[in-house]
């Protein structure tokens, strides 16, 4: 679905933010994890369009990223943005989420559909008239994910959607992200929580310092204990857990750590 | 983020200068032409900023505003040449136009003075950082809330175009054309106003609080997070100032 070749970026040109980056994405829910700065915002805003490569290419469904607007890229990828206060701007909660529809030439009774329907995801339904900026950072949060699925793109990227979660929030987040694995769209999402990262992503991506260190599927990234630490990140506390008390395998999640426990009790 | 203000940093003496001589050079270079109408002393002040300007190595950054004002000049000095109502001496005529000398000689004065006065403004914009002004001025008893004021002038268009982009992003990225053909743009600008205000007074507001939980209003006396730039001619200079203009009023009286 996404190709990419060679990407370098820098803001300015003494130092480079990504360098040499070569990816290549399928449908498999995609986790992008890496330390403060490793350079993982820039990497979607430039899928996005938003920013644009010094060096190198990337394909989106064998389309050149380069020759199109960031508008006309908005039909294809959508992007959550980290902090909800760069990507909300409209007066009402309804207003902010069916910009996206309106703009991507749906019908006015479509977009609301569409619009009303990403709402009652999140619970925010009930606020379809108030001003974003009165919400709570959560739920500026959930209204930003609400404004982008609404959109119904064939991609769709999260930059850490579980900031300011609590444990329902996560879970509203979690079921969004199950929702659109199942409509087979594929979901990308830069985040610094393990352990939905390992509950829910098939594939991760370590990025450090401008670099993909590590790439695989999660439990496979998860097994590289020195590699991860020196991008400065760390399993779960599950997998470390299962690992100092011995187990041959890598565990990833509560479930199967109990599974474990009960078909062979792990060595003395 | 980008700056609006056009200071240039350096390390000229100039530069060195503290900004409270800087602005006593203001009304300096303003009064002694006045107080002695002759075009020899305005020549003498004109030449005087622009070494200086020239010793701080920002004479490139001038032009641009030279040039605007030399733009402005010129119809002065047609207007003022050809239609003054003292004019009387015919100086030279081009076709149907005449030039008198009554009217050229008042357009440059106004054009010297006129040239004076930037010149002495650029030498303190363009030496000296905004904070610094506003910061030597409150410890010589400005109001900290009035250099706030003009603290926050500098910073908030910067900000607004900052904020400008930043929405700008947010409409692209949810398949708003902002790009291209400049009716795109236009189209695309309008919408940005009421956030790009609305953004601003709620960011004031914020602002506000973050600066009364962090005592802004207190009565005690402030401490200055940077050290008092001094430099050591400055009372020379400011004396020296005060002396020629005194010595040029006695002059003007006496002689
Ligand atoms: N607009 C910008 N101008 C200049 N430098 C920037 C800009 N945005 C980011 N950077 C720099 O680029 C580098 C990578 O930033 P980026 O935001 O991509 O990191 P990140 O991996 O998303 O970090 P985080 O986990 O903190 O969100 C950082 O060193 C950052 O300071
Ligand atoms: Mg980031």
């Amino acid at each position: 679905m996404i190709k990419i070749a060679n990407l370098s970026f820098s803001y300015n040109k003494e130092t480079p933010v990504l360098t040499g980056i070569k990816l290549e994405f399928d449908r498999r829910s995609t986790a992008i994890i890496g330390q403060n700065g490793a350079g993982k915002t820039t990497f979607v805003k430039l899928l996005k369009g938003l920013l644009k490569a010094d060096e190198g290419e990337i394909l989106i469904h064998d389309h050149n990223v380069n020759r199109k607007t960031a508008a006309q890229l908005a039909r294809t990828i959508g992007l959550v943005f980290q902090n909800p206060n760069d990507q909300i701007f409209k007066r009402t909660v309804l207003d902010e989420v069916m910009f996206g529809p309106l703009n991507i030439k749906m019908d006015k009774q479509t977009a609301k559909e569409k619009a009303i329907e990403a709402l009652k995801m999140v619970e925010l339904d009930g606020k379809l008239e108030m001003n974003p900026h009165d919400l709570s950072l959560s739920e500026k949060k959930l209204l930003c994910i609400a404004s982008v699925v609404a959109m119904e793109t064939d991609i769709i990227i999260f930059d850490e959607p579980t900031i300011a979660q609590d444990h329902g929030g996560k879970e509203k987040i979690r079921q969004i992200i199950q929702a659109l694995k199942d409509k087979n769209k594929l979901v990308m999402t830069i985040i610094h929580d393990m352990d939905f990262v390992a509950e829910n992503f098939e594939r991760t991506i370590v990025f450090t310092e401008g670099k993909v260190l590590l790439d695989g599927d999660t439990r496979y990234v998860f097994s590289q204990k020195e590699l991860l630490e020196t991008a400065c990140v760390e399993a779960p506390g599950i997998t470390k857990l299962a690992e100092r008390l011995g187990f041959k395998d890598t565990v990833i999640t509560v479930e199967e750590f109990i599974n474990l426990k009960q078909t062979c009790s792990p060595p003395r | 983020m980008k700056s609006i203000s056009l200071y240039e940093e350096g390390t000229s003496f100039v530069h060195d200068v503290d900004p409270i001589t800087k602005l006593w050079y203001i009304p300096f270079a303003i009064l002694i032409p006045i107080i002695l109408p002759l075009f020899t002393v305005s020549f003498l002040l004109i030449g005087l900023s622009l070494a200086l300007l020239l010793a701080a190595k920002v004479i490139r950054k001038t032009i641009p505003v030279f040039g605007f004002v030399f733009l402005i000049l010129i119809t002065v000095v047609l207007i003022q040449g050809m239609f003054k109502p003292e004019n009387e001496t015919v100086l030279f005529q081009i076709g149907p136009l005449t030039m008198y000398k009554e009217g050229l000689l008042f357009a440059l004065t106004i054009t010297l003075r006129v040239i004076n006065i930037i010149g002495a403004f650029m030498i303190l914009v363009l030496t000296t950082k905004p904070s610094d002004l506003v910061e030597a001025l409150v410890r010589k008893g400005m109001s900290p809330r009035i250099g706030y004021v003009v603290v926050s002038v500098f910073q908030i268009i910067p900000e607004m175009m900052a904020t400008m982009s930043t929405i700008t992003d947010a409409q692209r990225a949810r398949g708003m054309e902002t790009e291209g053909k400049l009716l795109v743009r236009i189209k695309a600008f309008l919408p940005l106003l009421g956030p790009v205000v609305l953004g601003s007074l709620i960011n004031t507001k914020e602002r506000a609080m973050a600066l009364e939980v962090r005592g802004f209003n207190s009565q005690a006396p402030k401490t200055f997070l940077y050290e008092e730039k001094t430099y050591q001619f400055s009372k020379i200079l400011q004396m020296g100032m005060l002396l020629l203009t005194v010595a040029a009023v006695v002059w003007r009286i006496f002689l």
